[in-house]
């Protein structure tokens, strides 16, 4: 199930958050998504180390419509996600319906910086962003080597 | 990112975000308000201007896209869609998340806003187990106010499954009442 109308939603769930309380509420509520709601993927990440993170974000972008994301492992300790067409911001300006919508949010690109940090806050992990507005490099760079386990 | 593969979920819990920390009225605002006339804009501007045609391409298109199990029926003087399973709800069951008290009850939210605004009353029902049926008619166009009958093989009700869970009832655009499932 994948509708590339649901960028939409994300969009005037963005909008919604800061037309009623305000930037920060927006990031509180990214936040909490990577903190409380992605917790589990995070776990995930923590077990499978920089392979599985490579294998997750490669699944991820292929199911979203309309992308083209390269993801490669550029040296052993980082994931370089390399986002040359975002699929959200395509959908969001491109898409048959975009003219009948608001704009991109103007702080849309920073739920990726904001999500995945929070998320891995607790992890050996660390997650970049440079680049926005529909074109990115994220890289997420720690050990090599999954968690050992006890 | 928040994409559009996995979207369900996190929709889910953003509903249950908002009520626990703006409280319930800030999720059916939201509903209302943000998803309706913004997330929604493209079915309110095809509605505003086609009224029931309106609804029919814009629910044909979407719910194909989705890939969901339904029914479309577009009548002279209602539109009707049985839903034998929706794409959203069933995701959630099958990962066994329920992180808001009443997904189901989104839908409601946002498209009877829409409805108001166009001149249309709703009469719906779903069972929360990925089930419903809607009916989408002009304001003053059914008296009484009752349950509408059987439409032939496609009615939802009839399908193995609707009689399950509680049911939530809507005629003319108010809840009515809580209950077992049932025939009319």
């Amino acid at each position: 199930m994948a509708h590339g109308d649901f960028y939409f939603t994300i969009n005037a769930t963005f909008y919604h958050f800061t037309r009623n309380w305000g930037e920060q509420a927006l990031v509180d509520y990214w936040q909490a998504l990577g903190r409380e709601y992605l917790q589990p993927l995070a776990r995930r990440f923590e077990a499978g180390g920089l392979a599985e993170i490579a294998r997750y974000w490669a699944e991820y972008y292929a199911a979203e419509p309309g992308g083209t994301v390269l993801v490669s492992r550029i040296d052993p300790g980082t994931v370089l996600v390399d986002v040359h067409v975002c699929p959200a911001i395509r959908w969001l300006r491109q898409s048959p319906d975009a003219a009948v919508h608001p704009p991109v949010h103007p702080m849309y690109c920073q739920h990726c910086l904001y999500i995945n940090r929070a998320m891995l806050a607790n992890t050996r992990y660390r997650f970049d962003l440079e680049g926005g507005d529909g074109r990115c490099l994220q890289t997420f760079t720690g050990p090599t080597a999954p968690e050992a386990r006890p | 990112m928040i994409g559009v593969n996995d979207f369900i979920p996190a929709y889910d819990w953003t509903f249950e975000y908002l009520r626990r920390n703006r409280g319930e009225a800030a999720v059916e605002a939201f509903w209302a308000e943000s998803i309706a006339f913004d997330s929604q804009q493209h079915a309110n501007v095809l509605i505003q201007a086609k009224g029931l045609q309106g609804m029919a391409e814009y629910w044909g298109h979407t719910l194909d896209s989705e890939a969901a199990d339904y029914c479309t029926q577009l009548a002279p003087d209602y539109f009707r869609i049985d839903m034998y399973a929706c794409p959203s709800k069933g995701a959630l069951i099958r990962i066994g998340q329920q992180e808001y008290h009443d997904y189901c009850q989104h839908c409601m939210g946002w498209i009877r806003p829409i409805m108001d605004r166009a001149g249309f009353l709703i009469d719906h029902e779903h069972n929360h187990a990925s089930q419903c049926w809607w009916e989408m008619y002009r304001h003053g166009g059914r008296h009484p106010v009752v349950v509408p009958p059987l439409r032939m093989d496609r009615d939802v009700r009839l399908r193995p499954g609707w009689r399950q869970a509680v049911h939530h009832l809507w005629l003319a655009s108010a809840l009515i009442e809580s209950m077992p499932g049932h025939l009319p």
